[in-house]
């Protein structure tokens, strides 16, 4: 025991590492190896139910890229990622900056529990009611507008023009309170408070407060909250199935969505897996400062 | 920053309004077409609460019926099976590794927390192909542990950094205490370090249960029809019963029925996980 005591820091014994480590390493290298796995199933010819690992290059690639699928897949999940991310951010942080000036805590625990149940829920759920809030001839909405004497009929997700925006509306209704609770949570810390009690006292208008103090003063949690929101608009699939189903054609469909119907319902497997290599790599590159940032705070 | 003046006031009405119609709307459609009959849903009445309940939807929803073939009884139970056997093994195998990351500071753990780190964001698109593959080489797919055991890989990443920066916060003088009177590591572990982080597991395991719970992709692709969870069977029941809204909000009511009753009884640590994933990880 007393040799133990005084072994150096960071050293483990064969036993401690079976406990600590070893779950650990066995969770990793299966892991990265079916990502490995993955990125060579993207290079070989594997394009019928059974397995073909012939390397075949850039052959499927090739074909993805061909397929006008994919152009609209990549509109559609950029229009995902500047329309499913910015507004969100920018109300969130209008709402995170009220819900502190309220001067009635209890409206501010009410709104607080109001737009953050979502969270709770499945996108398979939020979709189910949606679909119903959507629906062209029956639906919520449009039965609302025609009670207030709008006849509308507002197309909504059947119009292939406009059914991503509104698919990518559901998304911010979804992320909207978690977006507040994280914003509010890095407006809280005791520098930023200190700054603000300083700026009220030299007159400034609480505009300016959020523009001048608040915000500079918050890039840290914007940051992660912007790339953990990119991230979940790069990789959406639930919401986009259940509603449309990439329709009306293929007017919504999107990266995720053309990887599962590429891999298990034509079982281009090789076309698959190459999709989800893109998919991969841009999650990758844009959390890239997002994770530099998280590494510098754990070895702090 | 406190405010109280009649702009003020208009203001906070104004938002109350709207966003209480936004996030309650979608609850209350939910709930009151939940207990509509068949008829209501398909000919007006759309908005108002219905006369007479029908709470036989549910038993129609969990049980199947000529017209609802996808009884969610079972799936009820798979989906209940799978999240919690998935959030007590995260739970407990991430202990051990986040303690691992968060006392270990040598090259090879830098190495490895930045591996974890890069996993934490992995897209279960990248990974799908070979875990079908596995699964049908093992026999695991027919199984629950196939299930359970893609979602323990996949979630352990997630599981290691949240404990581990729970456990960094802990004064290091406890431990040392207990090294002095001679406790090995292990024995520090389990019995210093996890009872005094009793509410960081909870938090813990309420983001990974309601993570898996919810989950759809992975279970879409490599549940079996034994194994198929609650996300399954409501995305398959509204392919094939598309005018039966009453049903399939009675089918939503129930699959969000767990973890929405985690959320309002457990806030608490539902917030503080979802914060420290967010802010700390």
């Amino acid at each position: 025991m007393a040799k133990r005591r005084r072994r150096h820091r960071g050293e483990l014994t064969w036993t401690e590492n079976l406990v600590f480590l070893a779950p650990l390493l066995f969770f990793l290298i299966l892991l990265y190896g079916t990502l490995l796995w993955t990125i060579y199933v993207s290079f070989t010819d594997w394009s019928t139910m059974a397995p073909n690992y012939q390397l075949a290059g850039l052959k499927w690639y090739r074909f993805l890229v061909q397929q006008p699928k994919f152009k609209v897949d990549i509109i559609n999940n950029l229009k995902w990622l500047i329309l499913g991310v910015f507004p969100t951010v920018t109300v969130a942080i209008f709402l995170a900056y009220f819900l502190e000036l309220t001067p009635f805590p209890k409206v501010e625990a009410y709104i607080r529990t109001l737009i953050l149940y979502p969270v709770a829920m499945s996108f398979i759920v939020t979709g189910t009611i949606w679909s119903w809030m959507y629906e062209p001839s029956r639906g919520v909405i449009n039965t609302l507008l025609r009670l207030v004497g709008i006849d509308a009929n507002l197309p909504f997700t059947t119009d292939p023009d406009t059914a991503t925006y509104w698919l990518i509306l559901i998304f911010i209704w979804q992320y909207l309170g978690f977006s507040v609770i994280i914003v509010q949570s890095s407006f809280r810390t005791t520098e930023l408070q200190e700054l603000v009690e300083a700026a009220i006292v030299d007159g400034a208008s609480r505009l300016r407060i959020l523009f001048a103090i608040i915000l500079p003063n918050i890039r840290g949690g914007l940051l992660i909250l912007v790339s953990l929101l990119l991230i979940s608009t790069l990789k959406v699939f639930d919401i986009v199935f259940i509603v449309t189903y990439g329709g009306p054609g293929i007017a919504t469909d999107v990266l995720a969505l053309n990887m599962w119907i590429t891999t298990f319902q034509q079982h281009l497997v090789s076309a698959g897996a190459g999709l989800g290599v893109i998919i991969f790599i841009s999650s990758f590159i844009l959390v890239i400062p997002y994770t530099i940032y998280a590494f510098r705070k754990w070895f702090e | 920053m406190k405010t109280k003046s009649r702009t003020a006031k208009i203001l906070i009405g104004l938002v109350l309004v709207v966003l209480s119609f936004a996030y309650l709307l979608p609850i209350y459609v939910m709930v009151i077409t939940a207990l509509k009959s068949t008829q209501e849903v398909s000919q007006g009445q759309y908005l108002l609460p219905t006369g007479q309940p029908q709470w036989s939807n549910f038993a129609e929803v969990l049980f199947g019926s000529q017209r609802f073939r996808s009884e969610m009884a079972t799936r009820l139970g798979n989906s209940i099976i799978i999240s919690f056997s998935v959030t007590a093994l995260c739970a407990f195998f991430g202990g051990l590794s986040g303690y691992y990351l968060s006392r270990i500071r040598t090259r090879f753990s830098t190495v490895l927390f930045i591996l974890v780190g890069i996993a934490l964001y992995l897209p279960y698109q990248v990974v799908i192909i070979p875990l079908s593959i596995l699964m049908a080489k093992t026999g695991l797919g027919q199984s629950h542990a196939g299930l359970i055991f893609s979602y323990l890989i996949l979630n352990m990443p997630l599981a290691s950094v949240l404990l581990g920066t729970f456990f960094l916060a802990i004064p290091r003088e406890l431990e040392e205490a207990a090294e002095v009177d001679g406790a090995s590591r292990i024995q520090i572990f389990f019995q210093v370090v996890m009872p005094i982080s009793l509410p960081a597991y909870a938090s813990v395991a309420i983001i990974i249960f309601t993570q898996v719970w919810n989950e759809f992709f992975l279970a879409l692709s490599l549940a079996s029809r034994k194994t198929q969870t609650v996300q399954v069977v409501m995305a398959e029941a509204k392919g094939t019963t598309l005018v039966l809204y009453n049903l399939q909000m009675a089918a939503a009511l129930i699959a969000v029925s767990i973890p929405l009753l985690f959320f309002l009884f457990l806030g608490r640590y539902f917030i503080r996980g979802i914060l420290a994933g967010a802010l700390k990880g």
